[in-house]
């Protein structure tokens, strides 16, 4: 049973404060994923590429460029590279510019082989 | 475009900004306190639509942050936009956006309206920003409650845009 609900049963109010407090309920959230670039080879990236199911990752050169926007948080890249990929957490994700949604990882353990 | 002032002579770009400025403050001072939501599918599988219904519900309870649905867009100040804009609804969302008083917000909401599920193909144009002005991109598939109550204050300006400063590698702060 979700903590909110059992902590809204006992106050007898269930609406968050969300934005004035954090809410604790976006823990269980799925997420986008972050990446650890020490661990990024060139081949586990292009593993990344051809396994993400919406197009959220393409590979140029030694960068990987993560489109938060195209992510649907399935998490088949953290099962794929458990060691390279974990979740990022972050739910509040709304941008004002399109172009700040795209991130580029740069390949760690590219660079320094 | 050119623009001239009531004198005639031309408006510089720094008095433009000013006012651009001013106004877009003024436009953040009025949706801070009240905004009305026109929802528009333009071909999603209703899992957003799911997700914006529970804003209503007392967990999350827009109306407390003085957001409201409406169902004409003539009395609309926000249309939020889900699903990869298919090409046989794009009249009905220009007309939408049209009906709607200015000054108004686009919100482009979920994977497919930002363009992450369908590519442009003949049935859809693959994103929202094809045909629409949108001026915030909520990411998710489909995005939660507190990711649309996030991204609609973004849009009023009463949070700031968070993710543009985060860089996505695990173990950095920002």
């Amino acid at each position: 049973m979700p903590l909110w609900f059992v902590r809204g049963l006992r106050r007898g109010v269930v609406t968050t404060r969300y934005p004035d407090r954090s809410e604790m309920s976006a823990r269980d959230l799925p997420t986008p994923p972050a990446f650890r670039p020490g661990a990024l080879t060139g081949e586990i990236a292009d593993g990344l590429v051809a396994i993400c199911p919406s197009r959220a990752l393409t590979r140029e050169g030694g960068t990987l460029i993560f489109d938060v926007g195209a992510c649907t948080a399935c998490g088949r890249c953290g099962e794929y590279a458990p060691g390279a990929v974990t979740a990022s957490g972050e739910f509040e994700l709304a941008a004002a510019r399109r172009s700040g949604l795209v991130k580029r990882i740069g390949l760690g353990a590219e660079v320094t082989r | 475009m050119s623009t001239t002032t009531a004198g005639g002579g031309p408006v510089t770009t720094e008095a433009e900004a000013a006012a651009a400025e001013q106004l877009r403050s003024a436009v953040a001072r009025q949706f801070g306190r009240s905004l009305h939501i026109r929802t528009l599918d333009t071909g999603s599988c209703a899992a957003c639509e799911q997700e914006i219904r529970m804003l209503a519900a007392p967990h999350y309870d827009l109306h407390r942050l003085g957001l409201f649905f409406t169902p004409a867009p003539r009395h609309a100040d926000l249309l939020l936009v889900t699903g990869p804009m298919l090409r046989a609804f794009a009249a009905a969302a220009r007309k939408t956006y049209e009906a709607m008083p200015g000054p108004k917000l686009v919100v482009a909401t979920g994977a497919c309206a930002l363009g992450g599920v369908y590519q442009p193909d003949a049935f859809s144009y693959g994103s929202a920003d094809q045909v629409l002005p949108v001026d915030v991109w909520i990411p998710g598939c489909p995005p939660s409650p507190l990711a649309l109550l996030h991204g609609l204050l973004v849009a009023v300006g009463r949070l700031a845009d968070k993710v543009s400063g985060l860089s996505f590698v695990a173990g950095a702060s920002s």
